[in-house]
C-alpha cells in the first residue's frame, strides 16, 4: 500500500474510532475472513448485502454464508418487506453490508451511493453496519469527494448518504447512546 | 422580495403563550431539576466546542461561513429558481408556500389524495414553526415524531426547548415515566434500555408510515439536492421507507454549490454537537429512480416564506444567515438559566428572541418581551458559526418595540439625552438629581424605595442618596 493511501486510511479510521465506530485495513485475500470474523463477534444471523459484484470478488458473500449467516442480496432482499428487514419479524441480529462510493479521510466519512444494486436504507434498517471500502476510493477532503460524486454528466445520484458514525443519540441527559434508529455498531474494512 | 418591512403583517402565527414572560421565567428559575439538566447540557456542549477549537481553525472557518451565507441570502431569488428547476428535472415536485396555513393545507390535501393515514416525521424546526403536527392531527391523521428527543416531547405534550437537543430539559426518570405511560408496561432501568425500547416502538412506525415528513438543513441549487443532517438514522428511514416524502424547507436554507455545502456541513456539527461530522447526512435528489428498490415514489419539496423574504434588505437581514445549530442557545446565560420552554416559541435563545418577533410581527405581546430576555453580553455572537451579530440585532429589535411602556421609556431617555447635550442642562440636572436624592433619602442617606419606574430597581437593593455613602 502506498504511503499516501496508508495515511488516508489511518486518518479515516482514527476519526471513525473517535465516534465509537471501528475499522481495520485488510488485504484483499483476507477481506472475506475479516467480514466473517466481525459478523461472528456481533452474533449476526442475517446479512443484507449490497448487490455489488465486489462483495463476491472479495469472497465476502461466501465467507458470511460459510459462517452460518443467512445472506440476502439487494434488491432481492427487499422482497421480505420492511417489517422483516427492520427486525420486527424474524431475526433481529442483522447486519447491512455496504460498498461505499468513496471514503473521506479528513472527517472520517463514508459516501454511500444509491442505485438498483445499492439501496439507500441497507445500513439503517440493520442492527449492525459493515462497510467494505476499497482503499483506492479514499479521498482527503469532503469537498473533493462531493465534487467527484456529483461531477458526472446527467442526473446526479438520487441519494447519497454520508455516514460518519453508528446511530447516536444524546437526547437523554445529553449522554451519547448508540443504536437509536440506525446501526448499533459500525465497522469499516479498508481493502488494499 | 416583499415591500413590507419587519413591521408589516406576518403570516406565521404562534399560539400566544398563556402567561407573561416574566412569570414563565420565574417558574423556570424555581425548578431545580430543570436548572440541573440545563447546566449539565451546557457544560457538555462547551467541552465539545472547546475540543473543536483545538482541532480546527474555527475563526477562519467561521469567517468563510459568514461569507457563504451572506452571498446566499443576497442571491436568494436566483438560487431558489435554480433549485426549483433542478429538483423538477430530477422528478421532484416543488411548491412555494407563503404561510403556515398554505403549507399545512398542502400536506393535508396530499395525504387525502393519496389515502394516507400515518405520517412519520424527522426533526424539523420549520414544521414546528408552521405547527404542522397540530394541523395534521386536526385533519384526522396520525403523526409520530421519530427523533428520540422529539418523540419524548410529543409524549409529554410539550414543544422543543432546544434546536438540536429538544428534550434537554428532561432527565432519564422523566423519560422513563413517559415511555411507560405510552407502552402501558413496566420499563427496564437505564439509558440504553430506554433507547432500545424507543427503537423498537418507532420501527413499527417506519414500517407502516405512508408519508415521511422531514426538514431541510441545506439545499444545493446546482444539483437540486436537499440535505438532511442527523445523528440517529431516523431521518434516513423517514426519507427512504414511506412512499411519499415531504421536505419542508425555510426559503433561506439554499446554498449555491457543493463547495459551499461541504464547508457548512462541517461547520454545522462543529457548532451544534462539538464534532466535525454528523453521524448521517442524507443527500436527496428527486424521488426513487427506475430500478431502485427503496426511496419514496414521490418527493415534494415545500419552500416556506413565512415572513422571511420581507427581512431581506432590512437591518435584520442577517438573521437569515442562521444555520440552526443551537450554539447561541447553549452560550446564552439567559437560556442556560430558564431553558427554551420559557420563550414560548419554537425558536428560543438569542436567535429565537430576534427571529420570533420578526416572523410574527413586532406588535404581538411576545415581540415586546422576547428581545429583552438577554443581557447583551455578546456570547451568542461569539458562538455563532456564521458570525451573526445577534447582540446588535437584539438591540435593533428592542428599538422596534412599540408597547406604551416602552414608548414612555424612550421618551424619558430622549429627555435625558436632550438635557445632557448642553453644559447648562447637565449642571441643572445634576443639581436636581442631588436635591431629589437627598429628599428621598432623608436623614438616613439611603433610599430604600424609589417611586414610579425606579421601584423594581430598589426591590432587591438600596440606593445611596449621597456620595460617598455614610
Amino acid at each position: 500500500m502506498a504511503a499516501e493511501v496508508a495515511a488516508l486510511a489511518a486518518g479515516l479510521l482514527r476519526k471513525l474510532e473517535g465516534r465509537r465506530a471501528s475499522g481495520e485495513v485488510v488485504e484483499r485475500r483476507d477481506a472475506g475472513a475479516a467480514a466473517a470474523r466481525v459478523c461472528g463477534d456481533w452474533g449476526v444471523r442475517r446479512a443484507l448485502l449490497a448487490g455489488d459484484p465486489l462483495l463476491d470478488d472479495l469472497g465476502v458473500s461466501e465467507a458470511l454464508a460459510g459462517a452460518g449467516c443467512e445472506v440476502l442480496r439487494w434488491p432481492d432482499g427487499r422482497g421480505l418487506g420492511w417489517r422483516e428487514l427492520l427486525g420486527l419479524e424474524g431475526p433481529q441480529d442483522t447486519c447491512g453490508v455496504t460498498v461505499p462510493l468513496l471514503g473521506v479521510a479528513e472527517r472520517g466519512t463514508l459516501l454511500l451511493g444509491t442505485g438498483p444494486g445499492h439501496g439507500r436504507s441497507i445500513d439503517v434498517v440493520s442492527m449492525r453496519h459493515l462497510a467494505v471500502l476499497p482503499a483506492e476510493r479514499l479521498r482527503p477532503t469532503l469537498a473533493g469527494a462531493l465534487a467527484e460524486a456529483y461531477g458526472g454528466a446527467g442526473l446526479p445520484p438520487s441519494a447519497v448518504s454520508l455516514v460518519s458514525a453508528p446511530s447516536r443519540t444524546s437526547d437523554i441527559e445529553k449522554i451519547s447512546t448508540l443504536g437509536a434508529h440506525g446501526s448499533v455498531s459500525m465497522h469499516v474494512l479498508v481493502v488494499t | 422580495m416583499s415591500a413590507t418591512g419587519p413591521d408589516g403583517p406576518r403570516p406565521v402565527m404562534y399560539p400566544d403563550a398563556s402567561a407573561p414572560l416574566a412569570e414563565r421565567a420565574r417558574d423556570a428559575l424555581a425548578d431545580p431539576t430543570l436548572g440541573e439538566n440545563l447546566r449539565g447540557a451546557a457544560e457538555s456542549w462547551a467541552a465539545g466546542r472547546a475540543r473543536m477549537g483545538q482541532e480546527h481553525p474555527f475563526a477562519a472557518m467561521r469567517e468563510r461561513g459568514r461569507e457563504i451565507r451572506t452571498r446566499n441570502v443576497r442571491e436568494l431569488p436566483a438560487l431558489l429558481d435554480r433549485l426549483e428547476e433542478r429538483v423538477r428535472a430530477a422528478g421532484g415536485t416543488v411548491v412555494r408556500v407563503a404561510d403556515s396555513a398554505e403549507a399545512c393545507r398542502y400536506v393535508i390535501d396530499l395525504a387525502r389524495a393519496r389515502g394516507a393515514s400515518l405520517v412519520a416525521k424527522s426533526k424539523s424546526m420549520a414544521t414546528e414553526e408552521i405547527r404542522l403536527n397540530e394541523a395534521l392531527e386536526e385533519a384526522g391523521l396520525r403523526v409520530v415524531e421519530t427523533d428520540l428527543g422529539e418523540w419524548i416531547l410529543q409524549l409529554a405534550g410539550q414543544h422543543p426547548s432546544h434546536i438540536i437537543a429538544p428534550a434537554v430539559h428532561l432527565n432519564r426518570e422523566q423519560v422513563r415515566e413517559l415511555f411507560a405511560a405510552e407502552s402501558g408496561g413496566e420499563l427496564p432501568e437505564g439509558r440504553e434500555a430506554l433507547v432500545a425500547h424507543a427503537r423498537r416502538r418507532l420501527r413499527e412506525v417506519f414500517a407502516a408510515a405512508d408519508i415521511g415528513v422531514s426538514g431541510v438543513n441545506f439545499a444545493i441549487a446546482d444539483t437540486g439536492t436537499i440535505c438532511v443532517v442527523e445523528n440517529e438514522g431516523n431521518a434516513r428511514l423517514v426519507t427512504a421507507l414511506p412512499r411519499i416524502h415531504v421536505a419542508v424547507m425555510g426559503m433561506e436554507r439554499v446554498v449555491a454549490d457543493w463547495d459551499e455545502a461541504a464547508h457548512l456541513l462541517q461547520l454545522l456539527p462543529m457548532a451544534a454537537i462539538g464534532d466535525d461530522a454528523a453521524g448521517y447526512v442524507n443527500l436527496l435528489t428527486g424521488p426513487r429512480r427506475e430500478g431502485e428498490a427503496d426511496g419514496p415514489e414521490e418527493l415534494h419539496l415545500m419552500i416556506l416564506d413565512g415572513g422571511r423574504s420581507a427581512l431581506r434588505g432590512t437591518e435584520f437581514e442577517e438573521v437569515l444567515h442562521c444555520i440552526r445549530c443551537g450554539a447561541c442557545l447553549y452560550s446564552c446565560p439567559m437560556w442556560r438559566s430558564v431553558g427554551g420552554q420559557a420563550y414560548g416559541s419554537p425558536y428560543s435563545g438569542p436567535i429565537g428572541a430576534v427571529l420570533t418577533p420578526l416572523l410574527e410581527g413586532m406588535r404581538g405581546e411576545r415581540s415586546s418581551e422576547l428581545p429583552f430576555l438577554s443581557s447583551l453580553c455578546g456570547a451568542c455572537h461569539e458562538a455563532c458559526p456564521v458570525g451573526i451579530p445577534l447582540h446588535d440585532l437584539l438591540v435593533r429589535a428592542r428599538a422596534r418595540v412599540t408597547t406604551p411602556g416602552h414608548r414612555a421609556d424612550r421618551r424619558r431617555f430622549r429627555l435625558w439625552s436632550l438635557a445632557w447635550r448642553s453644559p447648562a442642562g447637565y449642571a441643572v440636572s445634576r443639581l436636581a438629581a442631588r436635591a431629589g436624592l437627598r429628599l428621598l433619602g432623608g436623614r438616613r442617606g439611603w433610599i430604600r424605595r424609589l417611586p414610579g419606574p425606579g421601584e423594581p430597581w430598589t426591590r432587591e437593593r438600596d440606593v445611596p442618596a449621597r456620595w460617598p455613602p455614610r
